[in-house]
């Protein structure tokens, strides 16, 4: 896995979104795998918590048929806490204070999360197209 | 043309066709500009912080208050007479709350780039607005007039670029104001200027002017290189597996109608186990020995 290009999203996309405060990226099971938080935060906490959430929101989708699972959000008074899965290996938090345009993180993470599931994967765009059969 | 120039230029139309509705500043950090009649009346952006974040991080209200308010107020994003009413702020103070928040996130958009302007219809009632509605080229004026002072100090910052940490000799310094003691607890190397203005709950323009002085002053300083990510693996050397699938839906077990009575099913009792068992030489005649214990 290349950990220098996965630091490099983590870092790219808190410059891109104005507001993003901390990333952290765990694998599926909440391990963490990376961070990208400030001291007040543990890390690994916040990806155990962000596995459970991720899991309760994914089987209450399932439970009541609103099909598969983009994200969670959760919103409080001093900003937001969003949880992404990243393919079927992991997932991303992003924490945001109250000025983060929740709508804008949302379209800057998708090829973020994209990138991010191929460095975890050691895949390319290249060998995932000719696996597709593009 | 220039970004500044390009948002000078539809702000203006705006104001000679008495535009009302929203202009959406495309870019970083962009923002909306709320207008009533050519005038603008709000202006959001995430650079800088809304009047409800003033109010909420310089502690004057707590988030569950606020919560309070806003569902007393049905839903209002800026619930002004609740505010009044339960004795939080004043009408004048919440005017000029509203006022600075609003000059201040028209810095914050004019220090940043823009990329393009696109108008639209009104989404809404514009939050927090002003009582009475600034000319956007005057706006711009005083916002232009801002970033020129703030670029003139001798240590010039962006309120998005430059993340400082405190510096050796500010652990010495004294006599230091409540602003510059809150920046040199937050600043952690992590925060722009933008980011310590919504943490301390101020103006993002007055937080940068302060970071450009502490700059100067050696109180603040800027790291060349952010702190490394550290990227760990699970430890059983299996890389990251995909998560487990959700277990498949059991079907759906009858649920009998609670009206009916349980019907009797023949032999659930298991009566006829107990007496027909022949185990231990038990039966029929142990049955009518335990009722008359006299009989043989």
């Amino acid at each position: 896995m290349d950990h220098t290009a996965l630091a490099r999203e983590m870092r790219g996309l808190r410059e891109q979104v104005t507001g993003i405060t901390d990333t952290a990226l765990a694998a599926a099971d909440g391990l963490l795998i990376a961070a990208d938080t400030a001291d007040t935060i543990d890390p690994e906490g916040l990806a155990a918590l962000a596995a459970a959430g991720l899991g309760l929101a994914r089987r209450t989708a399932q439970a009541t048929a609103r099909g598969a699972l983009h994200r969670t959000v959760a919103y409080g008074s001093h900003g937001c806490a969003a949880f992404y899965a990243v393919g079927d290996t992991a997932l991303m938090v992003v924490l945001g204070d109250e000025g983060m345009d929740v709508e804008r993180l949302h379209r800057a993470t998708q090829p973020a999360l994209r990138r991010i599931d191929l460095i975890l994967t050691d895949r390319t765009e290249t060998t995932v197209k000719t696996a597709e059969g593009v | 043309m220039s970004g500044y120039q390009l948002l000078a230029r539809d702000l203006a139309a705006c104001g000679r066709d008495g535009f009302t509705g929203e202009l959406r500043v495309l870019g970083s950090p962009g923002g909306v500009f709320h207008l009533h009649g050519g005038l603008v009346v709000a202006v959001e952006s995430p650079g800088a912080p809304a009047p409800e974040a003033l109010l909420l991080r310089s502690g004057r209200i707590g988030g569950e208050e606020w919560a309070g308010l806003v569902r007393e107020s049905g839903g209002a994003r800026w619930p002004a007479a609740g505010l009044i009413a339960h004795g939080y702020a004043g009408a004048a103070q919440l005017r000029v709350v509203c006022a600075m928040a609003l000059q201040d996130a028209v810095f914050a958009v004019v220090a940043g780039s823009v990329d393009g302007c696109e108008r639209g219809p009104a989404t809404g009632a514009p939050p927090a607005p002003v009582v009475v509605g600034e000319p956007p080229t005057r706006l711009l004026q005083v916002a232009s007039r801002k970033l020129g002072a703030l670029l003139e100090q001798p240590y010039p910052v962006r309120p998005d670029r430059e993340r400082p940490v405190p510096a050796s000799l500010s652990y010495a310094a004294g006599r230091l104001g409540v602003l510059q003691r809150d920046l040199l607890a937050h600043a952690d190397g992590r925060c722009t200027s933008r980011d310590l203005a919504f943490r301390t709950g101020r103006g993002v323009y007055t937080v940068t002017v302060e970071v450009a002085r502490m700059l100067g002053e050696g109180l603040l300083e800027c790291v060349e290189a952010p702190r490394p990510i550290p990227v760990r693996l699970p430890p059983d050397g299996h890389g990251i597996r995909p998560r487990e699938p959700a277990p498949p839906r059991q079907p759906p077990v009858a649920v009998p109608e609670a009206t009916a009575l349980p019907r009797r099913r023949p032999g659930a009792s298991g009566i006829n186990e107990a007496l027909t068992t022949e185990r231990n030489g038990t039966g029929w005649k142990e049955f009518f020995r335990l009722r008359n214990p006299t009989a043989k």
